[in-house]
């Protein structure tokens, strides 16, 4: 019989196994360190060789467990670990240029989710006449999803020769992303848990209609929320059904709510114990991507990727969302070493 | 291909502005994309149509209900947004369980649209539902769309099955009192969206409604009427409702009107037939569009 219990349980070994597998493998070093110190003083030349490779080697490990392994397991894992991910694109400065590149950023972000076996479904998108799109909603479910691309947010620039210059001027352009924590789908998608309340949520139907009813039947599946206390408003248009197009008007809005809601946790956290972690402001400018120099800069990491093509055909993202990670992971190290 | 594809866009444009047709333009490729389309057309053929006023909903063979995607076929009436919206607030009104069962009456039914939902959306065993029309091929069609929902659509499921929710679509005449007896009253709930344009409204309504919708599923008045107000049926269905063992105690009637239409409704209700209580539901646009009533 599985209770909840036993599965609240089986969650914390799950858990804890990192734990248990760092102090295995650094007993276990450890000891074959203890065991080779003798042999280093051997009599045979063979055998004192060995030892000392040996011995390096151990070393290695040891220390290799001392600044790497242990720190990280200091990392508090993350209450936002099972969410999934809810991307918003939009073009910036830049025009149709902009818009064109905010299609490239969407298949950059489908096919890094595909690489991890999180599954895709773009629920807005505003296309434009030239095979751009003016803004977008991308939905990647599963989990860990959330943690790993939350600090895709921000202005992505672009600086290129549009396909569409004819006179081989390089133009800049902005797409800006904001990337928003997902919670479970419930079955009853209007009701607000702890996150809003419905009798916060005005919901509006677009247009008008006329008589209505038998009179008509043109499809008019627009719908609009509007959040009163926080004056968020979330339209939503793209399916033929108003239901389909309310339910992801409410998955948008919770998603909005529970973003502010993290946001605000994390800078409470932040003025109890000081700025240390450098606050997400998402109107800055976060990355570069440069096509005559084939670059790609991480203004927050300093960090440059001199293969802009793995970025946008392969999997150079992987390298820059590695690298926030850990820039993340030591900012959390460096907090609780502060707070000792 | 990319000048083809902008061509039939803008021609679309100019008939439903630029909004909608750049929508439908959508829906129209994704339906082809995922396959689908019943029948073999393409995506030209489909502007072609939708450009003679036909309804999207016909050219693309089906329509979102609630959580449901029914089929739709010429001329059955499409179900509509507003019948959308109030049938899942009757569905989520109620809470029937194995042990209190319901069983639903809906006249007029159509493509099965409302009695589908309610069997969709209730759980399993607790809903016995039965669906009249006058016409052969919205009897067809409502039969088609209870296969495609997992609906049984036979009335005593034997016993051997595992408990489940059945609609049984009924061909016949609401006016006809000798076919009444075939319906196995009382009902818990009856609903009907039945037809309610007046004539002389009628005449005035848009293409893609008058020129392809069955007349008989839109015009409230036979023409020999004296009354050309669009409500014959309200008064038809009252008369229904007024017989002794129609209804069981409590009882909840819920019946689609048209834009002006509700409390001339409400009054044939409350002479016709008593009713404890009764109540006006607006649609999503503010219209007055259901009038519900409780024995």
């Amino acid at each position: 019989m599985s209770s909840a219990v036993d599965i609240t349980r089986a969650k914390q070994i799950k858990e804890l196994e990192p734990l248990q597998d760092a102090w295995v493998s650094w007993s276990h070093a450890r000891d074959s360190l203890q065991e080779t110190i003798p042999l280093l003083s051997d009599e045979d030349p063979a055998m004192r060789a060995l030892a000392s490779e040996e011995y390096v080697s151990l070393t290695e490990t040891l220390s290799e467990h001392v600044h790497s392994v242990f720190p990280k397991l200091l990392v508090p894992s993350s209450s936002t670990r099972h969410l999934s991910a809810m991307l918003e694109f939009k073009s910036g400065v830049g025009g149709s240029e902009a818009s064109l590149f905010l299609a490239d950023l969407l298949r950059v972000y489908v096919r890094h989710a595909n690489a991890n076996r999180w599954k895709t479904q773009v629920i807005a998108s505003n296309e434009t006449d030239g095979g751009g799109v003016k803004d977008a909603i991308l939905e990647i479910k599963g989990e860990g999803s959330y943690d790993a691309l939350r600090w895709e947010s921000g202005v992505h620039r672009v600086q290129r020769v549009p396909a569409t210059e004819a006179s081989g001027r390089t133009h800049t352009s902005t797409v800006a992303i904001v990337v928003l924590p997902l919670t479970e789908e419930t079955d009853n998608f209007s009701s607000g848990d702890d996150i809003f309340s419905m009798d916060d949520v005005k919901i509006e139907v677009m247009r008008a209609r006329g008589a209505g009813g038998q009179h008509v039947n043109k499809t008019e599946s627009a719908v609009r929320l509007t959040h009163v206390p926080t004056g968020i408003t979330v339209s939503m248009q793209d399916e033929r059904s108003q239901h389909q197009n309310k339910r992801r008007a409410f998955q948008v809005l919770r998603a909005r709510l529970m973003d502010i809601k993290l946001t605000k946790e994390m800078e409470d956290r932040r003025a109890t114990r000081r700025n240390l972690v450098r606050g997400a402001d998402r109107s800055e400018k976060i990355r570069t991507y440069n096509y005559a120099q084939d670059r790609v800069t991480d203004h927050r990491l300093g960090l440059s990727l001199m293969n802009l093509t793995s970025l946008l055909e392969g999997d150079g993202l992987q390298d820059f969302i590695d690298a926030l990670k850990r820039s993340h992971d030591e900012d959390l190290m460096e907090e609780i070493v502060e707070g000792l | 291909m990319f000048d083809h594809m902008a061509r039939l866009l803008a021609s679309l444009c100019t008939h439903l502005g630029r909004e909608q047709a750049k929508q439908e333009f959508k829906w129209m490729k994704q339906a082809l994309d995922k396959g689908l389309i019943y029948a073999p057309t393409d995506l030209s053929t489909m502007v072609q149509r939708r450009l003679r006023g036909e309804p999207l909903q016909y050219i693309l063979g089906t329509t979102p209900f609630g959580p449901l995607d029914l089929l739709t076929r010429p001329p059955i009436l499409i179900p509509r947004p507003e019948t959308e919206d109030w049938a899942l607030r009757l569905a989520n009104g109620f809470f029937p369980s194995p042990t209190r069962p319901l069983s639903v009456l809906d006249l007029c039914t159509g493509s099965g649209c409302i009695p589908l939902l309610l069997c969709h959306l209730w759980p399993p065993g607790t809903t016995r539902a039965i669906g009249v029309d006058i016409s052969p091929s919205a009897i067809q069609l409502a039969i088609d769309n209870a296969v495609r929902c997992n609906i049984a659509t036979y009335d005593e499921v034997p016993r051997t099955l595992p408990q489940t929710n059945t609609f049984t679509p009924l061909l016949g005449d609401i006016r006809d009192s000798a076919f009444l007896g075939s319906l196995k009253p009382p009902f818990d709930i009856v609903t009907a969206n039945p037809p309610y344009i007046p004539k002389r409204e009628y005449v005035e309504l848009p293409t893609s409604v008058k020129d392809f919708e069955d007349p008989v599923a839109l015009i409230g008045d036979p023409p020999e009427a004296a009354q050309q107000d669009g409500l014959s049926f309200y008064h038809c269905i009252a008369q229904l409702l007024s017989i002794k063992g129609m209804l069981k105690e409590s009882a909840f009637v819920a019946l689609e009107v048209g834009q002006g239409q509700a409390e001339s409704v409400e009054s044939i209700l409350r002479e016709v037939a008593a009713f404890r209580e009764i109540d006006i539901w607006r649609d999503p646009w503010e219209k007055k569009r259901v009038v519900v009533a409780r024995c």
